[in-house]
């Protein structure tokens, strides 16, 4: 069953009190560290198998047909439950760039200003009704349209979880 | 004024230290599915509202009622997250009936959802995040970090429990058998819930008496479980509900009052300050619920109860101070079989927090199994007819006691 592990660190606050001329400082000093996990449920866990043998699996509503990736249990739209065993669709390695945009930063780590920019876009897998965050890669920022045909670039060794699609490439 | 408000149905989801196999949005679903089960005519187009509710930082992801907005058949609804710490539930059980009562145009029927998947985060560290009212108030003090978690021994929840156990058992004279009957008679009662998560058909005071002290007088047997589970409440306007079900069940009475402040002794408000089991909230809680509902006598009146206890020291307690009881008869009363399913009060038939424990929908399973006992639905339901029942919830950083009165009758007194 895959999990994923986040970290958060909480900072418990020791309140030295230090009363001079009425001034109150109070000092952060405590750390503790804690994890927190999510579980991902059966249907996450079958698009992440999926994932690991390089396929791209969604779930199609049984009433208006939209069709999901990444795959859920319940339709939002129709209020009714896909059914786990039902409905799976297998969807091909290309999609359609949405919009993008490019980032300066990576999460957690200032330090990666001084590496080059990454331009991540909005990717709707051909066939499905919805859209996933990728990097796109090898491309230059110019060469980026919106309306373009993508297709995936997976991971040389797959792990059963998101990082397994490195990003999209130009078709 | 506002309008009387009817619970149509109660579900759960299934209950389990880990359930690995489901999303939280998902384990959220299946209180719902099994809600509406209950109530076959309604589809979750029906509703016009939704309330939803956990602990704060339990699984490290806050406002997660816009993840599973889908999930619960609320986009395009108005939905509201109420939070109180270890009586979520309750509140948001209590914030279900607010908004069916308030008669706001357009909303009739509305679905409250409590959950809690612990298995995905660290259960301590929420509560330290819940508990920061408490630590603030030492730390005002001068009191540092490294003092108090020795104050706070074990930690969590039964850091609290511990002293109200030893100053009720000092005040009533009762016995760790006492305790250990009352653990007892929930574990076999929630061997009987399909839903309950610590199932022991065949526990005996022996074997609850045989494990090691966590922290005394409470010993690792007598600790509720950490759970994974859902539970979720329909409640309509008095017309609406006599279409969904056969045995409307009527919230006649709420109330949600904090009055001990001070766990450790060391704010000068609240009862706690030098009787943890003194307990004002609850009795104050009591006085207001009834007072609506119009339940004079309590002990003669009420038929079935719920009572919010992690630690079995609290369920004998509380019925007291709720007013189930004469002030230290409830081990006499269980130790009679007064409270067992048969009995003439019975007491957390469903096994009680003692026994499952998802600590953000405890608090709501109570009223809502309380419900389902007067519409004979209850999974172990028991043989007597039920007119009259509560459903109470304890928590919050400092110590907020909600509860709800419900009866098969709609109660027009106070209006």
């Amino acid at each position: 069953m895959h999990r994923f592990i986040l970290i958060i660190i909480l900072i418990i606050i020791k309140n030295e009190i230090k009363m001079s001329e009425e001034k109150v400082i109070v000092a952060n000093k405590g750390l503790v560290r804690a994890d927190f996990a999510f579980w991902v449920g059966q249907y996450l866990d079958k698009f992440y198998d999926g994932l690991e043998n390089k396929k791209i699996m969604g779930n199609k509503c049984p009433k208006c047909g939209d069709v999901f990736v990444p795959p859920r249990k319940i339709c939002g739209k129709c209020n009714i439950v896909i059914p786990l065993e039902e409905n799976w669709v297998d969807l091909p390695e290309t999609g359609t760039l949405m919009n993008f945009t490019t980032t300066a930063y990576r999460v957690n780590d200032r330090t990666s200003r001084k590496a080059k920019d990454w331009t991540i876009g909005m990717i709707q897998i051909d066939g499905s009704n919805t859209s996933i965050i990728y990097r796109l890669l090898k491309m230059e920022l110019e060469d980026v349209k919106i309306g373009m045909k993508v297709q995936i670039e997976w991971s040389e060794k797959t792990k059963g979880d998101p990082s397994d699609i490195k990003g999209f490439i130009k078709v | 004024m506002g309008r009387q408000v009817a619970i149509a149905s109660a579900g759960f989801s299934e209950h389990a230290s880990k359930r690995s196999d489901v999303s939280m949005p998902e384990l959220v679903s299946e209180a719902i599915e099994d809600c509406l089960k209950n109530a076959p005519s309604v589809e979750l187009g029906d509703i016009d509202a939704f309330v939803n509710g956990n602990m704060p930082a339990f699984e490290g992801a806050n406002i997660p009622e816009l993840w599973m907005t889908d999930w619960m058949g609320a986009r395009n609804k108005p939905l509201l997250r109420v939070t109180t710490g270890g009586t979520t539930g309750g509140s948001v059980a209590i914030a279900g009936y607010y908004n069916v009562t308030a008669g706001l145009p357009g909303v009739d029927t509305v679905l409250a959802v409590a959950f809690e998947q612990q298995s995905q985060g660290d259960t301590s560290v929420g509560l330290a995040s819940v508990a920061y009212g408490e630590i603030s108030i030492l730390n005002t003090l001068g009191v540092s970090y490294d003092q108090l978690s020795r104050l706070l021994s074990a930690g969590a929840a039964i850091g609290v429990a511990a002293y109200q156990a030893t100053t009720y058992m000092n005040k009533t004279k009762t016995h760790e058998e006492d305790l250990a009957r009352v653990v007892v008679q929930n574990r076999r009662n929630a061997a009987k819930t399909w839903w309950a998560h610590l199932k022991m058909p065949n526990l005996t005071i022996e074997d609850v008496l045989d494990t090691p002290y966590v922290q005394y007088p409470l010993r690792y047997g007598m600790v509720c479980p950490a759970s994974d589970g859902a539970c979720a409440m329909l409640f309509t306007t008095e017309e609406k509900a006599k279409d969904m079900c056969d045995i409307p069940v009527y919230v006649n009475g709420v109330a949600s009052v904090a009055n001990e402040t001070a766990v450790l002794g060391y704010d000068g408000s609240g009862s706690a300050q030098v009787d943890p089991s003194m307990q004002l909230g609850a009795i104050r809680s009591a006085e207001l619920a009834y007072s609506q509902a119009g339940i004079s006598f309590p002990r003669k009146e009420i038929d079935y109860a719920e009572v919010y206890a992690p630690f079995p020291n609290q369920e004998l307690m509380w019925t007291e101070k709720l007013g189930l009881f004469e002030e230290a008869t409830a081990p006499e009363m269980y130790k009679a079989g007064v409270t067992a399913v048969n009995g003439e009060l019975p007491v957390n038939c469903s096994g009680g927090v003692n026994s499952t424990n998802a600590i953000g929908a405890s608090a709501m399973e109570r009223p809502a199994e309380a419900a389902l006992q007067i519409m004979g639905k209850a999974s172990n339901q028991v043989p007597k007819t039920v007119h009259t029942s509560i459903g109470s919830g304890w928590g919050g950083s400092l110590n907020l006691i909600t509860l709800m009165a419900m009866s098969d009758q709609p109660q027009r007194k106070w209006r």
